[in-house]
């Protein structure tokens, strides 16, 4: 009698409310075990970069729809912008369109004449990049870096490291590439250094990006010629900015007798968090990749751009 | 109780929760977007455990740091931890009030936001400011929303009765 009840229990089943399989430890110990495998091959190698890319564009439809109900709001308020408004705007835009077309008429007869004085002296003839207009699409999701989506890709010829200007300088730097969209990172964004050059006196330095919208310059001795105002421009050295691009203006020095570098800090001239639209510009090798085969003399002193990621 | 229904309900939340997180923000809104899926995944933890598991606690963590970019794992690892620590606890959780489980489930969400942030601080990131827990706050009301709409599905009143 005992017998048989032992043995109908024996095949009962637990309950379902508790959990069958390995244990929850055990389990745990082999998701950190991998995530932190995955941690490092992501850091140190690149071989995840394919699969965040297949990732992403795989989400781009479910973006685009999840992006549907602000582009919405964007475009009505445009719709129903003031009439008054525009007829200003396009007062003032005709006004500013007429007084740089007369620029642009001298802007090309210096820049020929500039171009032909420097074959008389036997010089490279500079670069002028061609560029593709990007939309912002979103900031970036991480809180920590300073990112944002534009809505060019790989599909429309963008490359990682091609630098990113609006009309008032630069911003950054396209760091990730994905099939519909990329990820330009910020000159403020903390992983991001960019050669300059102080306009005033030819000085060169490299700032780097700060958090709280700033770069800092350090490593500069503390009586360094350098003035509060005084305008940065990118010095063209690494090959990816091109020069003479307007980065920074200085606005606080700190030279301490006691310490032997300065504390420099900048501001920058482009508009870092109030776009919409931004130029995504050429990367000077494929230029110089497609140039090659008709002149072969003109680039024969070019420098190799080599600092891709700087 | 019926299974497949529920489990059809666990994952269909939790792609849902993977659109909010995606849902494309700018402006200084960011700084209040919860966790959606972390908060999704705890509601399941607690509530069928032979549905989400630890695993699912990494997958969903990982298709976290591929959404936002950060380093893959980051989450993954952060999301596991506070599973373990989730499901260690989840028998007990019938003897918790209402209350209770809302203040444990707001400390594992500041325990995950901890956890990313050292693991971002390792791997080079620089130190945020106190804006960076407040996410823990507002998944506090998001889990508030998720528990009345997915109560309500999973358990419709008509059934209750019967």
């Amino acid at each position: 009698m005992l017998k048989g009840v032992h043995q109908k229990l024996e095949h009962q089943q637990t309950p379902a409310f508790f959990v069958h399989g390995t244990s929850a430890f055990s389990r745990m110990v082999f998701f950190c075990a991998l995530s932190i495998v995955l941690m490092a091959v992501d850091a140190k190698l690149n071989y995840l970069s394919q699969i965040r890319q297949a990732f992403i564009g795989g989400l781009h439809p479910i973006e685009r729809a999840a992006n549907i109900p602000s582009e919405l709001i964007r475009d009505s308020k445009k719709y129903f912008a003031v009439h008054n408004q525009l007829v200003q705007e396009n007062y003032v835009l005709k006004q500013q369109e007429f007084e740089n077309s007369v620029k642009l008429q001298r802007l090309n007869t210096l820049q020929a004449e500039n171009e032909h004085l420097r074959s008389l002296l036997g010089g490279d003839i500079p670069i002028h990049p061609r560029a593709v207009l990007g939309d912002i699409s979103h900031t970036g999701r991480d809180p920590f870096r300073n990112v944002v989506i534009v809505n060019r890709g790989s599909q429309h010829n963008i490359q990682a490291g091609q630098a990113v200007v609006d009309a008032k300088g630069v911003l950054g730097q396209v760091t990730r590439v994905y099939p519909f969209s990329s990820e330009v990172t910020m000159i403020t964004d903390k992983s991001l250094s960019i050669p300059v050059q102080v306009e005033r006196n030819q000085l060169r330095a490299i700032a780097f990006g700060q958090s709280g919208n700033t770069l800092d310059i350090p490593y500069l001795p503390s009586n360094i010629d350098i003035e509060i105002g005084d305008k940065l421009v990118t010095s063209g050295l690494d090959g990816i900015y091109p020069a003479g691009l307007a980065v920074a203006t200085v606005t606080k020095i700190d030279q301490d007798p006691e310490t032997p570098f300065a504390k420099i800090i900048s501001t920058p001239t482009a508009k870092v968090s109030h776009h919409l639209q931004l130029l995504i510009l050429e990367l000077p090798e494929s230029r110089e990749a497609e140039k090659k085969p008709p002149s072969k003399e003109t680039n024969k002193k070019e420098a190799k751009p080599d600092a891709k990621n700087s | 109780m019926q299974k497949t229904p529920n489990l059809l309900l666990a994952y269909g939340s939790l792609l849902f929760a993977l659109l909010c997180q995606l849902f494309p923000s700018t402006g200084q809104g960011i700084v209040f977007r919860p966790d959606f899926m972390l908060v999704v995944l705890l509601y399941w933890l607690f509530r069928a455990p032979y549905l989400c598991n630890v695993g699912t606690a990494w997958l969903v963590g990982a298709f976290v740091d591929l959404g936002t970019g950060s380093l893959l794992g980051q989450h993954a690892l952060a999301f596991t931890l506070t599973a373990y620590v989730a499901l260690s606890f989840q028998r007990r959780l019938v003897l918790f009030n209402e209350t209770q489980i809302l203040a444990f489930t707001f400390a594992l969400l500041v325990l995950t936001r901890f956890t990313v942030l050292i693991l971002k601080l390792l791997s080079g990131n620089e130190m945020s400011t106190w804006h960076y827990f407040w996410p823990a706050v507002t998944g506090i009301l998001f889990w508030l929303v998720i528990k009345f709409v997915l109560g309500a599905i999973a358990h419709p009143k008509s059934t209750e009765a019967n």
